[in-house]
């Protein structure tokens, strides 16, 4: 847990939204702007903070489906900010995401053979159909679903099954670096912890650093190793995530951390949110 | 109460697209076995029974050279689903493809959904004359104008539902996964454009035959040895008073096509993905 | 005699298979001054309990098949449309989870609670625009006069939120319904908004239905908790008597399925399995497919409401033994 497998500094990434009105102009929303952090080997960096703060916009700018306005991302010490697309494709085994909504992730008009063994494909890890299935087969295990999943369809499955089948796809590849973007959020609270067990489960075993992002405060508590706060494009506090429940310095983390609505119970306290 | 009369409407849309499936059935049985149901043949001349009545011999009368109006008629019905079939493949694969490399493309796209737009900005039966009077009368080019112009609302269609599309997440999953322009296109967004593309090529095959039959009627169309319900009616409007069976029998053949045609059209588009149903809104 | 009686509601969907009860013989009840909690995951049934009560079940699809809802002693179930509307809005309000979809994008805020306490109230327009002033600023939105002209667009979705409950409270409702008020919020807006339900209450001791998945919003703000799973109140008592001592095995899971905010723990415990589909019937008790504690009895005879302490029921055969 020493080396820096990302490294990102003072990261913007800029969006131009058309005002209301036909002939306004446009305005700059600075979703992120001047961000920096680093994620160790095997570590899960938590990412906390309200809609709207830039969080998801650092997750697609390091996995490349936004870009990157300034700053530098650095892969494994290799600047890939400014790598084109066919450039970075490589890199896509390397680095994964994870989406919200379990329901929209899924192509809904491919198996989930198809979707499972597409990657593999992609960055020609297999050598024949049959291996492909195999692992296939071996990752669905992993994740909980048996192998009767393989020729049915994404509508056929509850929104917790969905989400395992996601991280199926991404686990498959073994990739090196996750980022998940707030993948329990939709799921129902008993289903929520055990999808969460799962990816802590895959995460230690395979050694995988994580982005995890979320706005609720007891998951990112649950999984991470550290914890960044982000404030309005900013992060505004990071640490250990005792120290930044114990302890928080900034205004706005100890806000965030007044507003958890807590579950008072004998054994402890509990929360949702 | 509700739940009854919504089980009817929704029975009586479908016995509806039932017919219209049941008579674009008889067109094309009547297309593909024309020589062999015809008891003459279409182009043959009989001087003597010009401008007969329907009767049990020619049983929709006689033109005024004489010749079957029930076999050209039976003829006419292969021109019209060959006219049909043809401009949907081209106003398909043209305005399909235009559409959605526009729209995954963003440069692209600028330039091309430009020339969709002056192409839009003319009326459907302006721009066919325009394309048809620079081009010599037959099939092909029939098939080719009537497609072009179908192809460009065909574009227009499908780069608002690929723009859509090209944003759903599990596009960007994809994308995330490693795979590649070509596979983002073909494998991720088409299929998912496919049931609207069937609605789409509904309503074209409908407007295909009026388009058709327009330009058979203002003799910029079909060849007119040809025997198409449009060029019947042009070639025999002037008969209109003496032998008013020359102009219903194909008329009322036209108008049928395009009703089934579009009853279908109508009924494949309530039962598509809710998505993309306010983005047909018929051709 | 308590404000809102709710009694054997049965609630059933038209599926292919026939008629299927998804609310099942529900018995609840609020007084006044009083906030009660309804508590489950997707589907148990908590929000068609809401639409029932408000008489706002729509299509030909979902039906009331059982049972009463009365109001102030007087049934709303058998009561004419005309009737009903009288009622609605006017003492009883309901506000819903999407702040956005619930007001209508074309009108400006201020206009349309005007345009409720005008329906409901005997106020001239001007009046009328001085009361809507009043309600914004009990529900605290900054600078009410420029405000009341805004269209909803223009507004954060804790203010929208804000305005759903001035719009809500305009005619002074008797019990307010509020289904996941705070789900599309953020936390601090959450928590401001929960605080301004909770102190607009005390003045004007609106009895309140708060229905929620979120046991963190219950904890903090419900008198009264009922928990629900698969169309049925499986546990109900007081809030505090709830969560010192659990009974049934689902309220346990859903409870210890939580991360710890004050703490930490290696895994999280689970409750196994899934909710059963809705067509699934099951003679026994609806909870044994997934429950660590079910036996025998609990797969073919279901569970009659058992008596814990004053007020704390919990529908589970072995609810009388402290676990």
């Amino acid at each position: 847990m020493s080396q820096a497998i990302l490294k990102v500094n003072r990261l913007q990434t800029f969006f131009r939204t058309s005002r209301t009105g036909v002939f306004q102009g446009h305005d700059t929303v600075r979703a992120v702007d001047g961000v920096s952090f680093e994620i160790k080997d095997g570590e899960v960096l938590g990412l906390v903070g309200e809609s709207g703060c830039g969080k998801t916009t650092i997750g697609r700018s390091i996995t490349k489906l936004d870009t990157p306005t300034g700053g530098e991302i650095l892969f494994d010490g290799r600047d890939v900010t400014h790598l084109s697309a066919s450039r970075f494709r490589p890199l896509r085994r390397d680095i994964q995401m994870i989406f919200q909504d379990p329901f929209a992730s899924l192509n809904p008009r491919l198996t989930i053979e198809k979707t499972l063994i597409e990657p593999l494909y992609i960055h020609k890890l297999v050598n024949s159909r049959a291996e492909a299935r195999r692992n296939a087969v071996a990752m669905l295990e992993k994740v909980g679903l048996d192998s009767t999943v393989m020729d049915r369809h994404p509508h056929e499955f509850s929104g917790g099954q969905r989400q395992r089948i996601s991280i199926a796809r991404v686990m498959i590849i073994a990739p090196r670096l996750i980022v998940a973007d707030e993948v329990v959020s939709a799921l129902d609270v008993s289903i929520q912890a055990r999808v969460l067990n799962l990816i802590k489960k895959l995460q230690r075993e395979a050694g995988i650093s994580m982005l995890f992002i979320s706005h609720d405060l007891g998951v990112v508590r649950h999984i991470s190793d550290r914890i960044a706060v982000m404030y309005q494009g900013k992060i505004v506090e990071m640490g250990q995530k005792q120290q930044i429940f114990e302890n928080p310095q900034h205004q706005y983390t100890k806000r965030l951390l007044a507003s958890i609505l807590r579950v008072p119970t004998l054994e402890g306290t509990h929360h949702v949110n | 109460m509700i739940f009854l009369s919504r089980l009817k409407a929704f029975a009586s849309s479908r016995v509806l697209a039932t017919l219209g499936m049941v008579w674009l059935g008889v067109i094309i049985f009547a297309a593909v076995t024309a020589p062999l149901l015809a008891p003459f043949d279409p182009t043959e001349i009989d001087p003597i029974a010009r401008l007969s009545e329907p009767g049990s011999l020619y049983w929709f009368g006689t033109d005024h050279f004489g010749r079957d109006t029930f076999s050209r008629a039976l003829f006419g019905a292969r021109m019209a689903i060959l006219i049909g079939s043809g401009s949907v493949i081209v106003a398909l694969l043209l305005g399909g493809l235009v559409g959605m490399l526009s729209a995954y493309f963003t440069t692209l796209g600028h330039v091309f959904m430009r020339i969709v737009d002056v192409l839009m900005a003319f009326p459907a039966l302006l721009l066919a004359l325009v394309l048809m009077t620079l081009l010599e009368r037959s099939v092909i080019n029939t098939i080719l104008v009537i497609g072009i112009v179908y192809a460009s609302t065909t574009a227009r269609i499908l780069f608002g539902m690929t723009l859509k599309l090209k944003n759903e997440v599990f596009v960007d999953a994809a994308r995330c996964s490693g795979a590649g322009h070509i596979s983002l296109l073909f494998r991720h967004i088409l299929p998912n454009l496919i049931s609207p593309l069937l609605v789409q090529a509904s309503f074209i095959f409908a407007f295909a035959q009026l388009q058709s039959a327009a330009l058979d009627f203002l003799g910029l169309g079909l060849p007119p040895e040809m025997a198409s319900w449009g060029n019947m009616l042009s070639e025999e409007r002037i008969y209109v008073t003496r032998a008013p069976w020359l102009l219903i029998f194909p008329g009322a053949l036209i108008i049928l096509s395009v009703f089934s045609m579009n009853l279908v059209g109508d009924a494949m588009r309530d039962s598509i993905d809710p998505r993309f149903k306010n983005d047909i809104a018929g051709v | 005699m308590a404000l809102l009686e709710v009694k054997n509601l049965s609630v059933a969907i038209r599926q292919k298979q026939g008629l299927i009860t998804v609310v099942d013989n529900l018995s609840f009840h609020v007084d006044e001054n009083e906030t009660l909690g309804i508590v489950g995951e997707s589907g148990c049934g908590k929000s068609l309990t809401a639409l029932s009560i408000m008489g706002l079940l729509q299509g030909s699809q979902v039906r009331i098949t059982e049972g009463t809802v009365c109001f102030d002693g007087v049934d709303l179930l058998i009561l004419g449309p005309a009737e009903r509307r009288a009622i609605m809005g006017d003492q009883m309000a309901m506000i819903f989870q999407e702040p956005m979809t619930s007001l209508n994008p074309v009108y400006r805020v201020g206009d349309q609670i005007v345009e409720v306490l005008l329906q409901h109230l005997k106020l001239s327009r001007a009046a009328a625009k001085q009361r809507t002033l009043e309600l914004l600023d009990l529900v605290r939105i900054p600078n009410p006069i420029l405000q009341i002209n805004s269209y909803p667009h223009q507004m954060s979705g804790g203010q929208r939120q804000r305005i759903m409950i001035a719009m809500a409270l305009a005619c002074s409702p008797r019990i307010l319904i509020a289904d996941e008020p705070t789900t599309a919020l953020d936390v601090t807006v959450q928590k401001e908004v929960l605080d301004l339900m909770g102190e607009l209450q005390r003045h004007t001791g609106t009895a309140i239905v708060l229905i929620s998945h979120d046991l963190g919003v219950i904890a903090q703000t419900c008198d009264r908790v009922a928990v629900m799973y698969r169309g049925k109140i499986v546990e109900t008592a007081a809030t505090k008597a709830l969560f010192a001592d659990i009974r049934h095995p689902y309220t346990k899971g859903l409870l210890n399925s939580l991360p710890l905010v004050d703490g930490d723990v290696e895994w999280l415990d689970t409750i196994p399995g899934q909710v059963p589909g809705i067509e699934t019937v099951l003679p026994g008790c609806a909870f044994q497919p997934r429950c660590a504690f079910a036996d025998e009895r609990c797969s073919y005879e279901k569970p009659n409401d058992i008596r814990v302490a004053g007020g704390h029921w919990a529908r589970c055969h072995y609810a009388g033994q402290s676990t």
